[in-house]
């Protein structure tokens, strides 16, 4: 069993599929549980988060996580609580995504971490930012701003993320606070070249697009998106790749159709709720262009990717958050970024 | 408030360029060629009429000499940039179109690596002095006032350091010399007593015709290509040619692609100054415009390299699409051997896809076939998204006539999925495998509802492993169920495991993604009615004999696919073999067993 098991790691290393590498690692995960260490069995589990997360399936580091949260709690003096800590970040980063999860589960989840974190001394910066983050999911302003000054007035320590991650979420903070001028002075760091890690600035690409068609900086805009298509690629990337089926919708129609037939794939094997509200939003306005002029070529997945079934999707998402979060930001933001778009297009169109 | 200066140890400094920036100790001979060629260029600007050329000088005693007629130093100049690391004479011209290779006045450091000492007699074009200079690896120099007459121009003097005596001897400069500077403009000479000769050929690969460039190839590498694409780029002053390979390449294989800047070769082995699809092709090439990084051994990746690299793309589709309609003998063998390679670049380009698609092969349920033929004789396809679940189906679905392609390597899905682009009147579905079995020919009612107490009895004792069962007549007979599983078996498995280990907190987090976000069950077994086992454990009137054949058929597949078994599943095999045992032995059926 030995054998096959490292017959199966050697393999992963070269698989570019990510679905198939993450089928790998539930395929080791299972042979380690029955006939390996426990150690194995850990190993493989942190292995597997990242490449579920590759793989768009964010859903699946919470079921790996809890396992390796339970082995660290039953042995402590086993694991490494700091890479624990670390993924238990991602598991923040990822709960509210998902819209199953109540309000009180999630709420009680970031309790769980912050109690962690004190208790192994780490200070709450990563917690104050990961509240940021799931604050403005909720349209929640006010209460960021608040999580967000405690986010910057806490000093890094080892368990922040890196500063060019934490520079790009600054710049995010401020493009959801519509502060479109000074995010991009934020991100100018980044974009210059200056601050970079594995996430950055990919990541930062996508984030700067649309505010640059908003600012008619659209000279830059589609500079950075010539850039970004060439780093962006794969599963994980779902909300990256509607922005970027938004902006090419605006400024290139035939682009924005190998996005969608490139990704739509991804669409609809996900099952993060965030990821595909905000995905099959910025589809619903590209079919929506498209359907304006009659069209020989067929779509990728036209038969189930209909308008009525993008409307049907989208508002069953929006329903769920807000049935969730209590409020109806979902539900407005739909027609807040429908009108966005629509303004978007008409300005291109008319610029000289 | 004070304003200080870093302070720099000078040593360390010549360290880092000298040992840590370059790959290969044998980078000295391009730097110092390169020194050579720009100074007889600079003269040359001068306005001077002279007999242009680099000669390099082998000495028995592990010493070389690279002399050039070109501008020479006068002590200032030497002052300014050969004692200034980071100075250059080609600094302030590096952005303007010109004929020098160097940019950053380190490469002189690179001879530390192989010399304890750089010697270096010099005469300028503008002054009349001749001056020595010797400067060593600690960062001190010295330089005085030659008596003798030297002509116009510079020599370097380099001994050997222990171990690097290789480098010195007269097989080693030739090749390097070769390596990097066969292709200059300018002549080379190598010489040892008397004998001298030239290192640059007459004409470049890029430069040569296609029968000559094949020759070319063929030499140099011992296989002669399948054909030769000529490769050129405006913007990026590119001209060179791609080679065919001969032979296929694998994905993982890392490309090497010989570039030049200027006539001076940069690299041997850059990997990314064409698109990735191309490593069918190995490239020579020659840029003017490209910016290389500081070690000159690859480019500046910026917007111009990728519009470079998008436009030599270009030209190898354009190749590709001409050929197919000159030469469709040769197109079709470049197929055969580079299949894969062909694969990859379809994905990426509309034209391309349309161009290939109906050339490439597939596994299919009927073997490997191009795409063409599958065409002719299926209107509707099916594509498994894994190789596991092809395999699962493969044999089954040729018995019953329907089309199954392997869509689990790499490309193979894409592919599949947008021949409706290219072919009207064609279905292509993803094979969903848990309701595979459904396509199968149902029973006629009487024998649904004979078979129904069996099914059940099934579904109750198969409940627990997530699997649910059917019957259908299905061809082989030979085979007597077909067991599917999904991708989502072994995570159901994971968050089973991880649901009994968590904290309550984390147990209902598992729970909502299990219940919430998931469907079960995720495996099918279909028993075929088609085959005589089958019909006797459903006609059996004998309820424990039917059980265990239940429990035989289920762990059977399992190990006949390659499952992994968990510890129920084990004791389920062994409980229903030891009762067949029982019964085999003349045992009547007993409890417990």
């Amino acid at each position: 069993m030995r054998n096959r098991f490292n017959e199966l790691r050697r393999g992963s290393w070269s698989i570019t599929d990510e679905k198939q590498k993450v089928a790998t690692f539930e395929e080791m995960i299972v042979m380690a549980d029955r006939y390996m260490t426990e150690e194995d069995a850990y190993d493989t589990r942190i292995n597997y988060m990242s490449a579920a997360l590759d793989a768009g399936s964010r859903e699946k580091i919470l079921v790996a996580f809890s396992w390796c949260l339970a082995k660290f709690e039953q042995t402590p003096g086993e694991y490494s609580v700091h890479t624990l800590l670390w993924y238990y970040k991602w598991v923040l980063n990822e709960i509210w995504r998902m819209p199953e999860f109540s309000l009180d589960q999630v709420e009680r989840i970031y309790e769980d971490f912050k109690q962690k974190c004190i208790q192994h001394g780490y200070n709450l910066r990563p917690y104050y930012q990961q509240k940021v983050n799931f604050l403005l999911s909720q349209g929640m302003l006010a209460e960021a701003t608040e999580f967000y000054k405690l986010w910057r007035a806490t000093p890094r320590d080892s368990l922040a993320d890196c500063k060019a991650c934490e520079q790009n979420l600054f710049g995010v903070y401020q493009f959801k606070m519509n502060h479109y001028k000074r995010g991009m002075g934020t991100l100018k760091p980044i974009l210059e070249g200056k601050m970079s890690c594995h996430a950055v600035p990919q990541n930062t690409y996508s984030h700067t697009i649309v505010p640059l068609l908003k600012l008619k900086e659209y000279d830059q805009a589609i500079a950075i998106a010539k850039k970004a298509r060439r780093l962006i690629k794969g599963p994980q990337f779902l909300e990256e790749h509607g922005i970027f089926l938004e902006f090419f919708t605006v400024t290139d129609l035939p682009k924005a159709v190998k996005i969608y037939n490139d990704t739509i794939r991804y669409g609809l094997d996900s099952k993060v709720g965030w990821d595909r509200f905000h995905y099959f939003l910025s589809v619903r306005m590209f079919l929506a262009e498209w359907h304006k002029k009659s069209r020989r070529k067929k779509l990728a997945e036209a038969d189930r990717v209909t308008m009525d079934w993008l409307d049907w999707e989208i508002a069953r998402l929006a329903e769920a958050f807000d049935r969730r979060n209590g409020n109806s930001y979902m539900t407005g933001f739909i027609e807040e970024k429908s009108l966005h778009t629509r303004r978007l297009i008409a300005a291109f169109a008319s610029r000289s | 408030m004070k304003n200080m200066n870093f302070q720099v140890n000078l040593q360390g400094v010549i360290d880092l360029l000298s040992n840590h920036l370059y790959s290969d100790p044998g980078v000295f001979v391009r730097e110092l060629l390169q020194n050579g060629v720009d100074a007889v260029t600079a003269r040359r600007r001068l306005g001077h009429a002279f007999d242009e050329t680099v000669k390099v000088e082998v000495f028995s005693s592990y010493t070389l000499a690279f002399s050039d007629n070109g501008c020479g130093l006068t002590e200032s100049e030497i002052e300014q940039f050969l004692a200034r690391i980071g100075s250059s004479t080609k600094r302030e011209q590096q952005d303007t179109a010109d004929d020098f290779i160097g940019q950053f006045g380190v490469g002189l450091l690179s001879c530390f690596v192989v010399s304890e000492e750089i010697a270096m007699i010099t005469r300028s074009a503008l002054e009349g002095d001749a001056l020595e200079w010797r400067g060593k690896p600690d960062g001190t120099y010295t330089i005085k006032k030659l008596q003798h007459e030297v002509p116009i121009g510079t020599t370097v003097y380099l001994k050997a350091k222990p171990d690097y005596e290789d480098y010195f001897e007269y097989y080693q400069t030739s090749e390097l010399l070769e390596k990097y500077g066969q292709f200059l403009p300018i002549p080379i000479m190598l010489i040892e007593d008397k004998y001298e000769r030239t290192i640059n050929v007459p004409t470049p690969p890029w430069l040569m015709d296609k029968e000559e460039a094949i020759a070319y190839v063929e030499r140099e590498t011992y296989s002669k290509p399948m054909d030769i694409i000529p490769l050129s780029s405006v913007i990026g002053g590119v001209s060179g040619i791609a080679h065919i390979l001969p032979y296929a390449v694998s994905l993982q294989d890392e490309k090497r692609h010989r570039v030049h800047l200027k006539n001076m070769l940069l690299s041997d082995k850059m990997n990314n100054i064409l698109p990735a699809w191309a490593f069918f092709v190995n490239g020579i090439l020659n840029t003017d415009s490209l910016r290389p990084t500081a070690s000159r051994e690859a480019f500046q990746e910026n917007d111009l390299f990728f519009a470079v690299r998008d436009e030599l793309g270009e030209c190898i589709k354009r190749y590709l699409m001409e050929l197919s309609e000159r030469d469709p003998e040769l197109f079709q063998r470049i197929i055969r051997v580079h299949y894969a390679s062909i694969k990859a670049m379809a994905v990426e380009d509309d034209e391309l896809y349309a161009l290939f698609i109906r050339h490439l092969s597939f596994e299919t349920s009927y073997g490997d076939m191009r795409m063409a033929d599958i065409l002719r004789d299926h209107r509707m396809i099916l594509v498994a998204v894994s190789l596991d679940e092809f395999r699962q189906v493969a044999r089954v679905a040729k018995a019953q006539e329907l089309m199954v392609v392997n869509g689990g390597y790499v490309h193979d899905l894409d592919l599949v999925r947008n021949v409706t682009a290219v072919e009207d009147d064609v279905s292509v579905d993803i094979l969903s495998i848990l309701e595979f079995a459904n396509r199968f020919e149902e029973l006629g009612y009487e024998e649904k509802l004979a078979v129904q107490p069996f099914l059940d009895q099934s579904d109750e004792l198969l409940e627990p492993f997530q699997c649910r069962t059917l019957v259908r007549w299905f061809e082989p007979a030979d085979i007597p169920v077909l067991y599917n599983t999904d991708r989502e078996a072994n995570f159901f498995k994971l968050a089973e495991a991880s649901e009994q280990e968590a904290n309550p907190l984390f147990a209902e987090v598992v729970r909502v993604i299990k219940e919430g976000l998931y469907e079960g069950p995720y495996a099918r077994l279909c028993y075929n009615y088609n085959n005589p086992m089958v019909r006797k454990a459903i006609e059996s009137r004998d309820p424990e004999l039917q059980r265990a054949s239940i429990e035989l058929f289920y762990t059977q597949a399992l190990l006949l696919g390659n499952h992994v078994m968990g510890a129920e599943e084990l004791r389920m095999m062994n409980a229903a073999l030891l009762r067949f045992m029982n019964r085999g032995f003349g045992g009547e059926a007993e409890a417990g067993l």
